[in-house]
């Protein structure tokens, strides 16, 4: 690291405290924090370790490390985890999705009832995929098009979806039985994990070589941060926003594979809650409301950090409201985390 | 510099010929000829309102004239959007740099234009390993410890320094500076001018908008005044005293 060329000290516009400790080099001294995923993989291993313990300490009345219960963890991770992820991208390309959980829930309904009806899975399957995708590049040619904010534009998608769901299957739950292959491909178990974690895995991988190395994640980031810079750089941020959309929407829809193939059927009023649970993952895992800021590994955790508590106050048979306060307060403290980490700067 | 003297009798880089530009009732621009030539620095001044950044804006390719010609090279060309003008090697340095203050310093140089294999996946290091060649080497402003920095944490100077550093790295031929020192330091302004100044030797030409006579004048070969969409004065650094040319730019 080079220190500041102290022969320069006019480059430096404001004498805050933080240029100060610069100037005489203390921040070397410091963590380094600025990094909000690392903030929270360290809040990740502390619970991890806390609950670890004391599950080594009382086996009988914390079976935090049971093999139900690591299998039920693995599996309840992928859907949030997968839908936190297509969000996140988008937040960082500055845009939101609320419908999320809708397109989750109706592109799945769309898949099974076609899988009823005698279709072959695989075809269902992309034709699930390929409506999330239509339903997140819809929001985007919307919220584009007539320059509104995402957030209204999916605020109506999303009941508009939930709606369309009722209109095209009705109320009642809906059986998902696809052929065995298809069922072991999504859902199968390996040991304690199951198929879908590992296809969470990597989604993950995947995505975090799109948004971290790849010139289309440097985009996203870019229009994010600064839309006038980057568009006046020669970036088209409407194409940009446009993929973002459709990520978000692949996800969702992927998401609804997966769950109904776990589970085996579908319930129209499932994704309910969904979008917001996955949007406080990522505010939680770094992602700033704003855009511009955030990671696949912060994603992640933050997803996963909301399933372990869930998990933790389950175990301890805790009433559920618990997990509401709980989650709560920890989206209000990563945001206010968040943004004294940027006022540093 | 024999070279800047005789810098108006070449092929100018870019040339404007007869250009109009109308706001609703409003005329921006009238019947402007304006040109930028090889290896000189142009300062274009004048009050607020006068038409400079109109000017700029329609050099960036963001706003189309409603009539006249642009030529680069001699060569008739059309500006309809940033990547014309890009195409044509030129870089607008904006007041904000235009930067992303959430992304890394070499993200920024690099953003839009990243350095990639066949699949588009961005070569970490080589983009790190340039961002830290051109910082020390062209632009050589200290200060800036790590090319990973998030441009956020840097100050004004060193901003306008990265914005350079852009530009210098995909080899502008034209700079356009709009109000480049508003929210710089003295010392940052200098080091800007010596910037600019050393890239006229590598074949840059700048044209650097500014309300400062004094900055102007240090560092301009050749003057160039507007007023209410009109160019009122154009004059070679020799010909003229600041005396004079505040007037021009006083005198409505």
């Amino acid at each position: 690291m080079l220190s500041f060329d102290s022969t320069l000290p006019f480059l430096r516009t404001n004498n805050g405290l933080f240029e100060i400790m610069t100037d005489l080099n203390i921040t070397r001294f410091l963590p380094r924090t600025k990094d909000p995923a690392l903030a929270i993989l360290i809040l990740f291993i502390i619970i991890q370790v806390v609950a670890i313990t004391a599950s080594l300490l009382y086996p009988d009345s914390f079976r935090y490390l049971s093999d139900a219960n690591i299998s039920v963890m693995l599996k309840s991770i992928p859907v949030l985890g997968v839908i936190a992820l297509g969000v996140g991208i988008l937040m960082i390309a500055g845009e939101f999705d609320l419908s999320v959980g809708a397109n989750y829930t109706f592109s799945g309904i769309v898949m099974a009832t076609m899988v009823r009806d005698g279709a072959f899975v695989l075809i269902a399957v992309v034709i699930g995929l390929a409506l999330g995708i239509g339903i997140g590049l819809l929001n985007g040619y919307i919220t584009i098009r007539f320059k509104i904010p995402s957030f209204i534009v999916t605020l109506g998608a999303m009941l508009f979806w939930q709606g369309m769901t009722l209109y095209y299957h009705g109320a009642t739950s809906l059986r998902f039985r696809p052929p065995e292959f298809f069922k072991s491909l999504m859902a199968g178990n390996i040991g304690l994990l199951q198929s879908s974690f590992l296809w969470y895995l990597g989604l993950t991988i995947v995505y975090w070589a799109i948004l971290h190395h790849h010139k289309l994640g440097n985009h996203f980031f870019a229009v994010g941060g600064n839309k006038e810079a980057a568009t006046a750089i020669g970036i088209n941020p409407g194409r940009t926003k446009m993929i973002a959309f459709g990520i978000a929407g692949f996800s969702a829809a992927f998401a609804g594979i997966l769950a109904a193939s776990r589970v085996g059927s579908i319930q129209p009023g499932q994704g309910a809650g969904l979008e917001l649970k996955a949007i406080a993952a990522c505010v939680i895992g770094g992602v700033a409301l704003t855009g511009g800021r955030g990671s696949v590994l912060g994603i992640f955790l933050g997803a996963a950090l909301i399933l372990t508590i869930q998990d933790i106050l389950l175990l301890l048979r805790a009433p559920g409201f618990y997990l509401e306060i709980f989650v709560g307060i920890l989206i209000v403290g990563a945001a206010i985390f968040n943004q004294s980490i940027q006022k540093q700067d | 510099m024999t070279e800047q003297n005789s810098a108006a009798n070449l092929t100018p880089l870019l040339e404007l010929r007869d250009i109009s530009k109308q706001y609703g009732p409003i005329s921006a621009l009238k019947n402007i000829d304006f040109y930028i030539g090889q290896r000189e620095i142009v300062g274009l001044l004048g009050d607020n309102g006068a038409g400079k950044s109109t000017l700029i804006k329609l050099m960036s390719g963001i706003v189309q004239a409603d009539r006249g010609e642009i030529l680069a090279n001699g060569k008739q060309v059309q500006l309809n959007s940033r990547r014309d003008s890009e195409n044509l090697g030129i870089e607008t340095i904006y007041q904000d740099a235009a930067l992303v203050d959430t992304m890394s310093i070499t993200r920024n140089i690099f953003m839009g234009r990243e350095i990639t294999n066949r699949l588009g996946f961005m070569r970490h290091k080589e983009m790190r390993d340039t961002a830290v060649d051109v910082l020390e080497g062209t632009v050589h402003i200290g200060g800036i410890e790590s090319p990973r920095k998030l441009v956020g944490e840097l100050s004004g100077g060193q901003k306008q320094a990265v914005a350079i550093a852009r530009a210098v790295y995909f080899k502008r031929l034209i700079l356009l500076l709009d109000e480049p020192t508003s929210a710089l330091a003295v010392r940052a302004t200098e080091k800007l001018f010596e910037h600019i100044r050393k890239l006229t030797e590598e074949g840059v030409s700048s044209v650097l908008v500014t309300h400062n006579l004094y900055h102007a004048f240090q560092v301009c070969d050749r003057f160039v005044v507007m007023s209410h969409g009109k160019i009122t004065l154009n004059v070679l650094k020799q010909d003229t005293t600041i005396e004079e040319l505040t007037q021009h730019v006083i005198k409505v």
